[in-house]
């Protein structure tokens, strides 16, 4: 064991810093931010400058940012979300891996290669790049719209597919059949096991663990993971893939409350991950052996393009689903992944093609997949150039799936009894009323009351677009933190804004920043007080105030019986059993104007 | 060792980190020392290679300074000045020199006694603000000064680690480690002045590429911290410092951050807690001496230099016993001694032991601490306090029926503010020696003295005062009242509705609680808006009215000054 630099020149300091560098000239040049982390790993590695290669560190996060970017996927998986379209998007999936192998083959055949090396292209090149899908997609906040789901449906599919192809190609000889079949059938029965287990996990063992640590966000993030890598430590053991466990282990999650707020903790170590992992792609790559087939690959490229985008459209189409969703759920599966580069790897190692195959396969991935984010991400402008020539074939009896956002809704962050009292109060005014509280003991009654419910922290930029934040009616925050409460304030120009702050000082920041309304706690202690003490010269008027407001306060508590007070139940001994633990801990240096006490 | 067996490694390492979190989330305690115990747990199963874990490890230090540098806030350091100079220093200079005899007892030479003495001395902030946290939170004196010790410690540790992390310590060379550090220190506050800004504007609205610059900024310091020959540790504190921001915006930024840090932190402590083979006596021993420093004389030499400095006991000792851990930096710096060969084996599985130990235990103790004080300490200092008390009080004789107020906060100001324009007779109780010269210039009669004990309310007559108000919400000091003998009315301060029924079932004549008043203030503005579809102008033309009034009677400025 030795103390090793791990920053000065390793590979994967230097692999960061290029990422950061090139994605700030992204930037600067309005390019996606994937294209540069692609970008960075041509650049940095054996194709370009050839000053980082791969090291275990870079592959040990790149392959976690794959598996924490399926669990995140599984996790943003509601089966309710997907069910009413799940039967098109199946027969999309099969159609598409059946007739763009067919497709794949002829092109390869046509462009000279063998028969073998033919099939073998046809299998690398048929899924779509799911990282940069759901990663630009998700970016562009339309995961959750029809295309997007479908879309999603459809990758999930071919993760399957993958799997299958995987395990035929670890077999090693081809030939036998027999051998092939058993494989098959292993695999799949071992997915369904795993999918009951998770299955059966999620009704009985998830809910009381979740609870139990839900209470410390660092527990529920540290819980999260132990249970993804459960089952990536399942998937492995029995040799299936990585993503493929941790997909499941989202799966088994997503129904349950607790994930927005999960889900958040880990989307950001799994964005940076996930750079790693896109500037690693090209690190294996050497550059005689990516250039083998240069011409070939090119040509393939566009021919490619150009028959899946008509076999997939047709699909899409064929299964009822409206143009614009058919044009945008085809675009964004347009590119070689870099699954094709796994593939081809491993058909290498096994000795079923030799190295200028994978080369073909990487300069494709290569290629098409930063062009391919630019026409994901600019996908609405296309179609509406496109739309004239398309429209004439809009058919009527199109597949409906509504989006789900919240409009004409009360915002309420926070859960005590006054924001409860205040969502009835609400109920009439507004369509909707969504409660987001990061509580673990509120979330059963959140959950089976009558309002919306997000289990999460505002302090969340996809939490608080989860509740629609932006264009609330009303919004009350009773949030503990002033820089989430400024955050809410500040994107939130439009809406009635009411928050609840303890200091002077801090009531008027939340001012500046356009606050309509801010309760201001402590100090009404003091008016409520002072107002007493003002009659105590006069000792009747006194007596009688003092008398009024007990009665008040009795009556008061007479209602807190019933009380949802987040406080109340975690205050025996002065211990707060926690709300907000890791955050305070993030607030102490930024207020200095409580209350000073004895 | 091929990638997927690393894979296998984390994966242990992270299922029992869980499970042994869910452990810690069930009893209230703190997450560190459990992903220590699920260290131990892996460790004695020989179930992970951990030089593979190191280098994973090492990032897990990086992240956990680099954010500690981030919430670096030098007003803290003045904070420390008038807080708690005496403390931090006694601390310094004998606690640390007990412990460095007690280890050449062990039989260490200089350079382990000193990493013995360290892990002594040092206070951990992660699982100290943990405890405190509703003390913090209320602004407690006692909650506040033990948190400015714990900033001093932390900010300690980084020096000493600039100093050990020199291969020999000559004068040359630890002088040039210092000049190395000061000099980093000085380039990430131009990078705080002019860089990190930059890099936001340049990154438009995009958290990813803040994230993406904040990262590589903080490889950068690590990879100057290399060249020069310094502790990674020191370079991602200085990196801490460059991307400091109050900016709202850099809300999605911290969060990124926290979620990068919290998994390679997790890996951190696990690592550190597999290093610890199965204990052999010496271990043990060495383990259990430091235990018992860190929860027992530590404590005690704080508690003296907090009386010395003119706190009452009880805030002394309230403090100091919330101070009794080994600190995660403490565990820092021993790993890295470990790494350049520099600290026995026995002694580092040793300050591991304590670390767990002490880390868990000082939940327990708080629970304890209550009926310890009253048992032991408050009489042993008993007679000393009232002298101390009469030198610092000032109450006219005679007093009857006036008001006795508690706590000379914000709303305590308010009150002898309405007492004086009504010519009431008041009398404040405060304890904060910070507020001494405020309460000296601005109040007719006051105590300055702990409400928790008897004889400050002596002082105050308070057998015939009229009304007691006290604005401290905190449960003890509400019971502290109720238990007075007198006839006067008790208007008391609580969070919640039910702890407020509680004391009013006790004998309290009323029980203001902010969030009832605010509640009520909510429903009527909504009401109001609902009444008037959406008239936010008028709202807040109303809102405004008030905050000027209130502005008037200089309440705000006033506040700005605590």
């Amino acid at each position: 064991m030795s103390l090793g630099g791990i920053a000065l020149a390793t590979d994967f300091a230097l692999l960061i810093v290029a990422a950061a560098v090139l994605s700030y000239a992204a930037r600067l040049t309005g390019q996606p931010t994937i294209v540069a982390y692609i970008l960075t790993g041509v650049v940095v590695g054996p194709i370009g400058l050839g000053i980082v290669g791969e090291d275990q560190l870079i592959e040990i996060l790149s392959e976690l940012g794959l598996g924490f970017l399926l669990f995140l996927l599984g996790i943003e998986m509601r089966f309710d979300d997907i069910r009413e379209i799940m039967r098109p998007v199946g027969v999309i999936a099969v159609g598409q891996a059946v007739l763009q192998a067919i497709a794949s083959t002829a092109v390869a055949l046509a462009l000279g290669f063998t028969l073998f090396q033919s099939l073998m292209l046809a299998l690398a090149t048929t899924f779509g790049a799911t990282p940069i899908i759901v990663k630009v997609l998700g970016d562009k906040g339309d995961l959750k719209t029809l295309y997007g789901k479908a879309d999603v449906g459809i990758l999930i599919f071919q993760d399957i597919y993958l799997v299958l192809a995987l395990a035929i190609l670890t077999v090693g000889t081809v030939d036998d059949t027999a051998e092939i079949a058993t494989s098959i059938g292993r695999v799949l029965i071992l997915m369904v096991a795993i999918g009951l287990v998770a299955y059966a996990a999620s009704k009985y063992v998830l809910p009381s663990l979740l609870r139990a640590s839900a209470a410390n966000k660092s527990t529920l993030f540290t819980v999260g993971i132990a249970w993804a890598f459960v089952f990536i430590f399942a998937a492995e053991a029995l040799e299936l893939s990585v993503e493929l466990g941790a997909f499941i282990a989202g799966l088994s999650l997503a129904q349950l409350p607790y994930s927005t707020e999960l889900k958040e903790r880990m989307r950001p170590a799994t964005n940076f991950f996930i750079a790693v992992f896109f500037a690693s792609i090209a690190l294996q790559m050497e550059r005689g052996q990516l250039l083998a087939y240069w011409q070939e690959a090119l040509l393939a490229c566009a021919a490619l393009l150009v028959i899946n985008f008509g076999i997939v459209f047709g699909l899409f189409y064929s299964q009822r689903f409206d143009m614009e969703t058919s044009f945008l759920g085809t675009i964004s599966m347009l590119q070689v992944s870099e699954f094709s580069v796994v593939l081809g790897a491993l058909a290498v190692n096994e000795g079923f093609v030799e190295e200028g195959i994978l080369g073909f396969l990487s300069l494709m991935a290569l290629v098409t997949m930063p062009i391919s984010t630019y026409y994901v991400r600019y996908n609405r402008e296309i179609f509406d150039r496109v739309e004239p020539f398309l429209s004439r074939f809009e058919r009527e009896d199109t597949i409906e799936a509504d989006p789900v956002e919240y409009e004409d809704h009360a915002v309420i962050v926070g859960y005590n009894r006054f924001t409860a009292e205040l969502a009835t109060l609400l109920e009439d005014a507004v369509e909707d009323v969504v409660i987001v509280e990061d509580g673990a003991e509120y979330v059963e009654e959140l959950a089976e009351g009558d309002h919306e419910f997000i289990f999460g922290n505002a302090r969340h930029g996809e939490i608080r677009q989860e509740a629609n934040v932006a264009e609330a009616d009303v919004l009350v925050s009773v949030a503990t933190r002033d820089d989430v409460n400024r955050r809410l304030v500040e994107e939130t120009p439009e809406t009635i804004s009411i928050v609840r702050t303890t200091t002077e000082a801090s009531a008027q920041r939340l001012r500046d920043h356009g606050a309509d309304y801010v309760v201001e706690t402590a100090g009404l202690v003091g008016t409520e007080l002072a107002e007493l003490l003002a009659t105590f010269d006069d000792r009747e008027a006194f007596d009688q105030r003092l008398a009024e407001l007990s009665e008040r306060a009795r009556s008061e508590t007479l209602r807190a019986n019933e009380s949802v007070d987040p406080a109340s139940t975690s205050r025996d001994d002065g211990r707060d059993r926690t709300r907000h633990r890791d955050e305070e801990r993030d607030r102490r240096n930024d207020e200095n104007g409580g209350e000073t006490d004895v | 060792m091929t990638m997927t067996d690393l894979i296998t490694s984390l994966a242990i390492v992270f299922i029992a980190a869980g499970l042994f979190l869910l452990i810690a989330n069930q009893l209230s305690l703190s997450p560190v020392p459990f992903y220590l115990l699920a260290g131990f747990v892996i460790g004695a199963g020989e179930l992970v290679a951990q030089d593979q874990l190191i280098e994973l490890a090492q990032w897990g230090i990086a992240f956990l300074v680099f954010t500690f540098g981030y919430r670096f806030d030098f007003s803290s350091v003045q904070a420390v000045l008038r807080d708690a100079e005496t403390a931090a220093g006694t601390q310094l200079i004998v606690v640390g020199p007990i412990a460095f005899v007690v280890a050449t007892l062990f039989g260490f030479g200089t350079e382990n006694a000193v990493y013995f003495a360290i892990a002594a001395t040092l206070s951990s902030t992660i699982v100290g603000s943990e405890v405190l946290e509703q003390e913090i939170r209320n602004n407690l004196v006692h909650g506040r000064l033990a948190s400015s010790v714990h900033f001093f410690d932390d900010l300690l540790a980084i020096g000493l680690i600039v100093i050990l992390s020199a291969d020999q310590y000559t004068t040359t060379l630890v002088t040039s480690q210092i000049g190395f550090a000061v000099l980093l220190l000085l380039a990430s506050m131009l990078v705080y002045r002019h860089g990190f800004p930059l890099l936001v504007r340049l990154a438009g609205d995009s958290d990813e590429l803040v994230m993406m610059g904040s990262i590589s900024i903080l490889i950068a310091f690590l990879a100057g911290a290399e060249l020069a020959g310094l502790s990674a540790v020191v370079g991602a504190f200085a990196a801490g410092i460059a991307i400091r921001s109050d900016d709202v915006s850099s809300l999605g930024v911290r969060n990124g951050i926290a979620s990068i840090r919290d998994f390679f932190v997790a890996i951190f402590f696990v690592t550190l807690g597999s290093l610890v083979t199965i204990p052999s006596f010496d271990v043990f021993v060495i383990g259990a001496t430091l235990t018992a420093l860190v929860l027992f004389v530590n404590p005690l030499v704080m508690t003296l230099a907090f009386v010395f400095e003119g706190y009452d006991v009880r805030t002394a000792f309230l403090s100091s016993s919330s101070l009794n851990q080994v600190s995660e930096l403490s565990l820092v710096i021993a790993i890295e001694a470990l790494l350049l060969g520099a600290i026995s084996e026995t002694l580092f599985e040793g300050i591991i032991l304590a670390a767990a130990a002490t880390m868990i235990l000082t939940s327990v103790a708080r629970r304890y601490e209550e009926p310890v004080y009253r048992s032991i300490v408050e009489r042993v200092v008993a007679g000393r306090q009232t002298r101390k008390i009469d030198d610092r009080s000032d109450v006219s004789e005679g007093l009857t029926d006036h008001i006795v107020v508690v706590g000379y906060g914000r709303q305590g100001r308010r009150l002898v503010e309405t007492c004086e324009r009504r010519d009431i007779d008041y009398v404040v109780i405060e304890n904060d020696p910070v507020l001494w010269d405020d309460i000296q210039t601005e109040c007719r009669n006051y105590v300055f003295g702990d409400a928790l004990s008897v004889y400050p309310w002596e002082k105050a007559a308070v057998e015939d005062a009229s009304l007691v108000v006290s604005t401290v919400d905190h449960s003890l000091v509400s019971e502290a009242v109720l238990d007075i003998d007198t006839d006067a009315d008790v208007i008391l301060r609580a969070g919640t509705s039910a702890e407020a029924r509680d004391l009013l079932d006790d004998g309290a004549t009323y029980v203001s609680v902010p969030n009832v008043l605010a509640g009520d203030q909510l429903d009527d503005v909504v009401d109001t808006i609902e009444a008037d579809e959406g008239d936010a102008d008028a709202v807040r033309q109303q809102h405004l009215e008030m905050f000027e009034t209130l502005e008037r009677y200089g309440f705000a400025s006033r506040n700005e000054r605590i």
